[in-house]
């Protein structure tokens, strides 16, 4: 009995959800064909952000990081620090990564943003194994730590290949990078 | 070795000059106020005045093939009633049988009483009638209700657009707006739309490109910022997203055109 009760309520609401996903399809598409294409592909990560307003159930969070973690590619020399000028030109043009939109990293750029945290002296936590492939990783993409956070998968949506992640981990890393200079 | 000192000297005081600059650098508050002031002084009148006036007179002269003026437009609370109207928008309308918001209406009321075809009408003549009919609504509060079944339908889609996140940025309207606001993108402060009851000041005169925006305009900002195609102007997609904003802005006056960075 108990089953049935359960099995109705499911069936009800799996009935309910679908009329809402049409009609949020057909409100999407009125807005273009273009309009419609960029928010209809999105991604799973993306569909599943969207659907918990950002905030995950606590039993969906590990299977999400795992697919987001496997969305990572790496340099094909698996050289994940790179060359810090290359990294500081990706990390400030806003048409590249634009991360002083969020991030303070040189203490020289005045106009940088506070929505992320500060990256300023990021090289204190040193060059470790684990550090860099944390760092490495995170800028790769970002949900691979933190499910649904504000960071854009700059990684996964091709808009920084690997080689040029791992320039970025130099910018911020190597000692001789104005970030880590005091 | 002296010169080495000296070039420390002239160092530190560089650094000091730049110290007290960076401290001395209004906050943008502040900065929307100096410019607001600055405006007045220089001209005596608000950019956002002056769309709203060529909106009256395109509001009243008689126009498009069956020469008519839009004083005969219902905008929710009659036909040519327009004042407290805008504070009540979007809502539904029976006539076309759909959520309208400002602009949309402005449209309808230009092809049904003016006859122009809706591909003629340019976006201007809609940017500053919608300054226009906003303006009458000026010290009176947000008052946008779902009672029809349309507007509760409409809402939940904007919410729902509203927590999207989409684009090569993985943006959502919220992560800026919500999550975020109230912190800067790089010296601009993001807005807090729900808190901040942000859509009772549009639409709103832009001071750092010069124009005037209606909140589709805005929207479709946004959307661009994202990297994402902006949707149509006039759409249920942008409607949704306006009607979302605007419940969220009830008990706040209207303050149209609003003057923003």
């Amino acid at each position: 009995m108990r089953k049935i009760t359960l099995f109705l309520l499911l069936l009800g609401l799996a009935l309910a959800a679908s009329p809402m996903q049409d009609r949020l399809e057909q409100t999407i598409k009125s807005g273009g064909e273009k309009f419609a294409k960029d928010l209809l592909t999105r991604d799973e990560g993306q569909a599943i952000c969207s659907q918990y307003r950002d905030k995950l159930p606590a039993v969906q969070v590990q299977g999400f990081l795992d697919k987001q973690r496997a969305l990572i590619k790496y340099p094909a020399d698996n050289k994940l620090i790179g060359d810090w000028k290359e990294g500081e030109k990706i990390f400030t043009a806003a048409a590249r990564g634009n991360c002083y939109a969020c991030h303070t990293a040189d203490p020289k750029e005045a106009a940088a943003g506070n929505v992320g945290p500060s990256l300023t002296g990021y090289g204190a936590r040193g060059n470790s194994d684990p550090i860099v492939k944390y760092t490495y990783e995170k800028i790769y993409n970002a949900w691979a730590y933190s499910p649904c956070s504000t960071m854009y998968r700059a990684g996964v949506h091709g808009i920084l290949k690997p080689e040029e992640v791992a320039n970025v981990v130099a910018f911020l890393i190597d000692p001789a990078s104005p970030v880590n200079k005091k | 070795m002296r010169s080495s000192r000296v070039w420390l000297v002239i160092a530190a005081l560089v650094g000091a000059t730049l110290l007290a600059l960076a401290q001395q650098a209004p906050s943008p508050e502040e900065e929307v106020a100096r410019q607001k002031k600055l405006i007045l002084e220089q001209s005596g009148i608000l950019p956002g005045e002056l769309y709203a006036a060529q909106g009256e007179d395109l509001f009243k002269k008689k126009r498009g093939p069956n020469n008519v003026s839009l004083e005969g437009c219902d905008f929710g609370l009659g036909a040519g009633k327009t004042e407290g109207a805008y504070a009540e928008l979007p809502r539904y309308f029976a006539d076309t049988n759909r959520v309208e918001d400002l602009d949309t209406r402005i449209v309808t009321c230009m092809v049904s009483l003016q006859g122009f075809k809706a591909a003629d009408i340019k976006r201007s003549d809609v940017v500053a009638i919608a300054a226009y009919v906003a303006s009458k609504s000026n010290g009176r509060p947000v008052k946008v209700r779902l009672d029809d079944v349309k507007e509760v339908a409409v809402y939940a889609m904007g919410k729902q657009l509203w927590y999207t996140r989409a684009g090569a940025q993985d943006f959502s309207c919220a992560v800026c707006h919500e999550t975020n606001g109230g912190k800067r993108i790089r010296l601009q402060r993001l807005a807090l739309v729900q808190a901040d009851k942000v859509a009772s000041h549009w639409p709103a005169y832009r001071f750092s490109n010069d124009q005037l925006w209606t909140m589709e305009d805005r929207i479709r900002g946004c959307y661009k910022q994202t990297r994402v195609t902006e949707p149509n102007y006039y759409s249920d997609a942008i409607i949704a997203l306006s009607l979302y904003m605007s419940v969220a802005a009830n008990g706040a006056d209207v303050d149209a055109p609003g003057f923003v960075r």
